[in-house]
């Protein structure tokens, strides 16, 4: 039993690029299923768990990161040759991640400000998504991922169906918790009305406004958001940080930081 | 001695006083009796209704002070237990919860689906205002009232002991009483208590409710005390008015459909849900199966969702409801118009949860108003009774001032009129007599606080006569005289004035008037056509008017020097630059016979409907008042009947040669 389940084991590599390694924590957290995901998978390339390599290809590959540096992009590249499933996990591989911050800055004087030998860093001006190089199967939201979200995502390539993974506002998330809204009772500002849920609102739940690092949702309405939140007497430079999070760089969002930059200078 | 009292319809519903501080043996009744208290207590910022298991979770003393997007905790001046009204909570998160397994699923063997087992606590909900008691019922409605029914909210319902609590107060966002829902309780309890000064006063509505009533050290209640309980609902529905001219919208908005309104609103709408999750009456939901990892045994949850899901009306090929508008319009139609048709009621229950918890501030009852707008009947002035309308008899007014407007017209302000002048309407006219001269007919041009003006064209032997008066002259005046315009068929439509030339008088006064009451049309357009730009009239008012942009004006001569830079042409011409939607236009139009002809037929040829077509015709009169014959046309004497008539009243004489 065990054997002819170890030979029909898809083949799983993980990979990183520009990121911190939460995403990839989020995996090995997951102590209480590890052992059926090892059973059910041949993890053959996972950087935070082992210096093991496997060359390809791979059934699924799970991307974490943005592409930063120059060698990334023939490295994404070459990676998606690799892979049957392609699936970017984290704010940084979905959405450029907080290191896209700087697409709206001057990365040649961040680089000197933040390194004492500038001219040792080679990194890219821009930080972007993985799906800005190549074609992306799926996608797991936030920062970090959701473990259930992840686990729904092997169990549907296992079943061999579509992940049952909502789109919904994070709202739904806290109205279903009968979190109080925040926004209305206490004045605070949170970014839930146009995040992609699946946080089953995190930070709502300890009384902090939602600060959108699973993305903006498809159709979010963030022109309306930051309209009203400027209204309600927030000074630009405020909202544009609400926006400006760890998915900033992910429309509708980004429309709404250059056009709120725009409005500071 | 009656045998059972409840039944007879003459018995008063029995009453009872209970102390304030004893609602915590009410609260001790309901838990022994089994029921875990599902009631009103302080959490994060907010009243919510979580489980209490005393009166001291209870927020006594507090209040809510709620608006669009805004809800805010305030101290009470005294110690009430209900002094606030609705909070986020809607009580079906106890009868229809958020998130429910309702079946598994299995392929381990064979394959096989199981329902889950109805577990429904008892529970005893306290504090249920009378639109939760209407929303109860209107989910009764959807998911028991059909030939399918959800079984397990009809556990939860069975199971559910209701305490209900009259209003005592209500919220700026509240409008039950336009939805015929409340403030006051009138059924579906168990136990209803009515906060007084004191404490409260008691009523059981069903025999659960009677026993547990007779566990607590009631008295009965005092006629002060009942008169206060009563009194207090009453003041609720005072304070509240009505909030929500409902009467028919679920037809008006069948209506509404295709306007653009729908659009505006989404602009503002970020589709977060907040509205359909905390409204206690909407019962969409999702389904999740959740299995292993292999598939053999799943789950299938049910969750709350919402019609603003983008994914919520989706198939395979695509959605039904792509665009915001159209999930707007889905809500706000399902509530106040389809449901109607599906559940014979509205969906709302005017709790007023949508508004408070949309964190942009969309009240749902702006939105109808301005979507399906209540057609106010139009009240129609009635024609002021003229002076001296007799043959041969006038009334003297004095001319105040001349004011020459081309070099053949000119206008004179009258004064020292008989009050009925000033009472006229735009569109009406006066006869106007000077010894020696033949009486002529001349529209009164503008009414002001103290007098009237008349534009003259000096043509014949009275009208140069009357431009040469001097200031202080003394004139003799029949009128006001005719119809007018009916400026009312304008409202809410786009209102088109056409001019020819000197027809701009009789129209100077209307186009004042739409100046004036602008917010009633959909938009306000003057096409003016003059002979030459020296021809113009009223040159300083056009100027305020374009400046303005209160109206839209557009001017064209027949012809000019070099110095023109405007256009040219007959007034059709401008016709063009008419972009609205021609069927929504009243139209106003006056200038010389085939002007208005030209006009009129470029205007029926562009969808404008003859019914809203207004002319003012011309003819020859003599007396002003039907006597003389002169002005007939028709089965009409233009001067009593007209001048002002609608397309549709003069038929095709209007275009018939020799009438």
């Amino acid at each position: 039993m065990a054997s002819t389940g170890k030979a029909v084991r898809p083949r799983v590599a993980v990979a990183k690029f520009a990121s911190c390694d939460g995403c990839q924590l989020t995996i090995l957290d997951l102590e209480e299923q590890l052992l059926e995901i090892v059973t059910r998978f041949d993890i053959v390339e996972f950087p935070e768990a082992t210096s093991r390599h496997s060359p390809g290809p791979y059934d699924v590959v799970f991307v974490e990161g943005s592409v930063s540096a120059p060698e990334h992009l023939d490295q994404i590249k070459a990676l998606r040759k690799q892979a049957r499933f392609l699936v970017t996990i984290g704010a940084c591989a979905t959405a450029g991640g907080i290191q896209a911050l700087r697409n709206w800055a001057d990365h040649d004087a961040y680089r000197a400000a933040v390194y004492e030998h500038p001219e040792w860093i080679e990194s890219l001006a821009k930080a972007t998504p993985v799906t800005d190089h190549v074609k992306v199967d799926a996608e797991l939201r936030g920062c970090p991922i959701d473990g259930g979200q992840l686990l729904e995502l092997l169990t549907a390539v296992l079943v061999g169906r579509r992940p049952q993974i909502r789109e919904e506002a994070v709202c739904y998330e806290c109205k279903r918790k009968g979190i109080v809204c925040m926004v209305v009772a206490t004045g605070e500002a949170c970014m839930g009305p146009v995040t992609t849920s699946g946080c089953n609102a995190l930070c709502p739940t300890y009384a902090r406004g939602c600060f959108g690092c699973f993305g903006p949702r498809t159709g979010a309405n963030a022109k309306s958001w930051s309209t009203g939140l400027l209204r309600s007497g927030r000074p630009p430079e405020e909202v544009w940080r609400l926006f400006a999070g760890f998915t900033g760089y992910a429309e509708p969002f980004r429309t709404v930081l250059t056009e709120l930059g725009k409005a500071k200078d | 001695m009656i045998a059972n009292p409840v039944s007879s319809p003459t018995a008063v519903a029995r009453q009872w006083f209970l102390a304030r501080s004893d609602l915590e043996a009410l609260i001790q009744a309901l838990r022994k009796s089994g029921r875990r208290v599902i009631g009103p207590t302080v959490r994060e910022g907010a009243i919510v209704y979580d489980e209490i298991e005393s009166a001291a979770a209870l927020p006594v003393g507090m209040r809510d002070e709620q608006s669009a997007g805004r809800y805010r905790l305030t101290e009470r001046s005294d110690d009430r237990a209900f002094g606030y009204t609705v909070g986020p909570t809607p009580w079906k998160r106890y009868t229809f919860p958020p998130d429910l397994p309702i079946a598994t699923a299995h392929r381990v063997g064979s394959v096989g689906f199981d329902q889950a087992k109805l577990d429904a606590p008892a529970l005893a909900f306290l504090g249920v205002r009378a639109c939760e008691i209407a929303a109860l019922a209107m989910q009764d409605r959807v998911l028991l009232g059909g030939q399918f029914t959800d079984e397990d909210f009809r556990a939860r319902r069975k199971a559910a002991f209701i305490v209900a609590v009259q209003c005592t107060t209500s919220s700026s966002t509240c409008f039950c009483s336009s939805m015929g829902t409340g403030p006051e309780v009138r059924n579906g309890y168990d136990i209803l208590l009515t906060e007084i000064d004191e404490g409260f006063v008691v009523q059981a509505g069903s025999p659960a409710g009677a026993a547990i009533v007779a566990l607590l050290p009631t008295r009965r209640p005092t006629h002060a005390e009942t008169g206060a309980a009563v009194d207090s609902v009453e003041a609720v529905r005072t304070q509240m008015g009505e909030p929500l001219p409902i009467a028919g919208i679920d037809e008006r908005l069948k209506h509404q459909l295709d306007n653009p309104h729908w659009g505006v609103v989404a602009e503002r709408c970020v589709e977060c849900g907040n509205c359909t999750m905390s409204c206690p009456t909407c019962f969409c939901t999702s389904v999740t199966e959740r299995s292993d990892m292999e598939g053999r045994t799943s789950v299938t949850e049910r969750q709350w969702d919402s019609c603003f899901d983008v994914n919520f009306a989706k198939v395979a090929g695509g959605d039904f409801r792509s665009r915001p508008r159209d999930r707007y319009r889905q809500w706000l139609t399902h509530k106040f118009s389809s449901w109607m048709d599906q559940f014979g009621s509205f969906g709302c229950v005017g709790c007023g949860r949508c508004i408070t918890w949309c964190p942009v501030h969309i009240d749902v009852r702006e939105e109808l108003q301005a979507i399906a707008p209540v057609i106010q009947p139009i009240e129609r002035p009635v024609a002021v009774e003229p002076v001296a309308a007799s043959p041969g008899s006038y009334s003297i007014a004095r001319l105040a001032s001349v004011r020459e407007e081309t070099e053949d017209t000119t206008t004179l302000c009258l004064t020292d009129l008989d009050p009925a002048f000033l009472a006229g309407r735009p569109g009406q006219f006066v006869m106007v007599a000077l010894p020696a001269f033949p009486a002529v007919p001349i529209s009164i041009s503008r009414f002001r606080a103290n007098g009237i003006d008349l534009t003259i064209r000096a043509v014949g032997p009275t009208s140069t006569a009357l431009v040469n008066l001097h200031p202080g002259a003394k004139i003799g005046v029949r009128g006001p005289l005719g119809t007018f315009w009916p400026i009312e068929d304008a409202y809410g439509r786009h209102a088109v004035v056409v001019a020819g030339g000197v027809g701009l008088s009789p129209l100077h006064g209307l186009v004042e008037a739409l100046v004036a009451n602008r917010d009633r049309f959909e938009s306000v357009s003057l096409f003016y056509g003059s002979r030459t730009p020296e021809d113009q009239l009223f040159r300083e008012d056009l100027a305020r008017w374009t400046a303005g942009k209160v109206i839209d004006v557009a001017v064209t001569v027949d012809r000019a020097g070099p110095e023109w830079k405007g256009r040219v042409g007959v007034v059709t011409t401008l016709f063009d630059m008419m972009s609205c939607d021609c069927s929504k236009v009243t139209a106003f139009v006056v200038g010389p016979e085939r002007m208005m002809q030209a006009s009129v037929q470029l205007l029926i040829s562009k969808g404008v409907v003859p019914d809203r077509i207004n002319v003012s015709m011309e003819r020859h009169m003599e007396c002003g008042i039907g006597l003389c014959g002169h002005c007939q046309t028709g089965p009409f004497f233009v001067c009593k009947d007209g001048p002002v008539f609608c397309l549709s009243e003069l038929g095709d004489m209007y275009v018939r040669e020799g009438i």
